[in-house]
């Protein structure tokens, strides 16, 4: 069998996997979106809070993803659970990082102004440091989804839905049939499902920055 | 509040002190000072003096350690600080635009967050950038980022006046340009202050530009104690001390000539003998007509209105008519 025959006879079984695999993404990021930025918000002027959460959302990063994913099996069982956990947990260091780079980075003049000026420091964070830092917020919130990707791979260790199971499945029964078209159908399935994600993040990033930060002088 | 009026009121700093912990010394050390109601005060001194943080605490941008501050007769140490500064202006040398709002909306933001109505805001918009010459119609919808930086400190202006605040806090906000436009900028804010009449704190290193704006100057030395508060006329004619005069430099008197014009002075032959002589204009000031003088080696130049003599120039600054280019360099201290 070749590959275009392969992909066409297991079209449903690779079509589904790719769409689980850019979903159990899509909802790690979101998560890891919503809990980075509220940490980056609250932690970029406390200095102990940002340290504790770069720390630790770096120390995560380091404990390989195949040992994670076994380490959770007992918590949350095999599947969806510990491939989501997982994932969410890797998100953070980029998503924090840059949020409270882009926070803390927005000019003091500006900064000064918006207080000088009578608005509450809630506002000029939600209103000033925000849209202005939203540009490297989204570049972080894209890493990590580029990083969560490849990692999804992985969690076919641990019965997790995505294309892994197809490059697994390849890699276990090498030389016998259909084992290399197997692989590679994961592979290259993963790699699309990474081409689509830039390309929305690229859109997100059109429509969501200010337009006073694209113009040109 | 203090701004039911939008013309100046009247500011009282009474033993205003900024004592930053763990430093020696205060920042700020016991200032006592009266700001008249509708006048530009400068506040001039070196780097570093404190001049800066006493007018942030003005606004309460810098919390004083003790002391009293009253404008227009109310305590602003018991208003809210946010309150407070949506009804004082404040321009700042770096401008801090906010870089992805328009022109137009930063503008309106401290009319907005005032709550009032959208029609009111949009006609105050116009006028405003028409007030510091920006024409509304091609500027409002521009960002920062599309302006030079002249018209940006335009813009920061526009934006300090927005909500026609009595008080109006300025942190050398011409300071960022380089010299045409800063002196294009300074007359320009000159005649706008005379239509407008706010009570004005300006700060400012350049003693020029503090004699040019200023109604009164404080010169301040370290630690932001007084060293001479007064009219620029007073204190180019009476430096309190040598550091005062220090700051005013070798040329306190050509700095007094330039304060006055020659209409401030009777010019001394009738109008018909002024044939040959160098010519000014009405609004120039006696420092320029010396300057023709010099330049054509001549003792008198010609007014629109008559004839200026060199000995009535030296009286106007009152160096008793003394004739000689060495009298000049006698008057001088």
């Amino acid at each position: 069998m070749t590959f275009g025959e392969y992909v066409v006879s297991r079209w449903e079984t690779l079509s589904l996997a790719a769409a689980e695999h850019a979903l159990v993404v899509a909802i790690a990021i979101g998560i890891a979106t919503v809990v980075g930025v509220g940490i980056g918000l609250l932690g970029f002027e406390t200095p102990k809070l940002r340290a504790a959460s770069l720390t630790l959302s770096a120390g995560i990063l380091t404990v390989p993803s195949l040992a994670l994913l076994t380490l959770l099996i007992p918590l949350t069982g095999l599947g969806w659970g510990p491939t989501l956990v997982a994932l969410t947990a890797y998100a953070f260091l980029p998503i924090i990082r840059n949020t409270v780079t882009g926070l803390s980075g927005v000019d003091a003049a500006t900064v000064e102004a918006g207080r000088g000026m009578g608005l509450s420091a809630a506002r000029v964070l939600l209103k000033v440091r925000l849209p202005l830092a939203w540009p490297l917020i989204l570049t972080g919130i894209r890493i990590s989804a580029q990083m969560l990707i490849g990692i999804a791979a992985i969690a076919a260790y641990v019965d997790g839905p995505g294309l892994g199971t197809q490059i697994f499945e390849g890699l276990s029964r090498l030389g016998s049939v259909n084992s290399l078209n197997a692989t590679l159908a994961g592979t290259l399935g993963i790699v699309i499902v990474a081409v689509l994600f830039d390309a929305f993040f690229f859109a997100v990033r059109q429509f969501t920055t200010p337009r006073g930060l694209r113009v040109r002088p | 509040m203090f701004d039911r009026d939008s013309a100046g009121v009247r500011i009282e700093l009474r033993g205003l002190t900024k004592q930053y912990p763990g430093q020696p010394a205060p920042a700020v050390d016991n200032v006592t000072l009266d700001i008249p109601a509708g006048e530009l005060v400068v506040f001039v001194g070196p780097s570093g003096c404190g001049k800066t943080t006493t007018m942030k605490m003005i606004n309460r941008l810098v919390e004083p350690t003790s002391g009293e501050i009253r404008i227009g007769g109310e305590d602003v140490l018991n208003l809210h600080p946010d309150e407070l500064r949506r009804h004082i202006g404040y321009a700042i040398q770096q401008v801090g635009l906010f870089p992805h709002l328009t022109v137009g909306e930063n503008v309106a933001l401290v009319p907005r967050l005032l709550g009032w109505p959208a029609t009111k805001v949009d006609n105050r918009v116009e006028e405003l950038l028409a007030l510091v010459n920006l024409e509304p119609g091609v500027f409002r919808d521009r960002y920062p980022r599309q302006l030079s930086g002249g018209q940006q400190q335009r813009v920061g202006v526009a934006r300090a006046l927005a909500a026609d605040p009595p008080v109006m806090l300025m942190d050398e906000p011409f300071g960022a340009t380089d010299p045409i436009t800063r002196e294009h900028l300074q007359t320009e804010f000159a005649k706008l202050q005379k239509q407008l009449r706010k009570t004005i704190i300006f700060v400012t290193h350049d003693f020029e530009e503090a004699i040019l704006l200023g109604d009164r100057i404080a010169v301040l030395r370290e630690r932001s104690r007084i060293a001479q508060y007064d009219t620029p006329a007073n204190i180019l004619a009476a430096p309190a001390d040598d550091y005062v005069a220090g700051f005013i430099g070798q040329d306190a008197t050509l700095k007094r000539l330039a304060l006055l014009t020659v209409e401030d002075i009777e010019p001394t032959e009738p109008f018909p003998s002024s044939n040959g002589l160098p010519r000014v204009d009405a609004g120039a000031s006696l420092r320029e007509a010396l300057d023709a003088m010099v330049a054509h080696g001549s003792d008198r130049c010609a007014t629109p209105t008559g004839v200026l003599t060199y000995s009535a120039l030296c009286d106007a600054v009152g160096s008793n008519g003394a004739v000689t280019p060495k009298g000049v360099s006698a008057g001088d201290r």
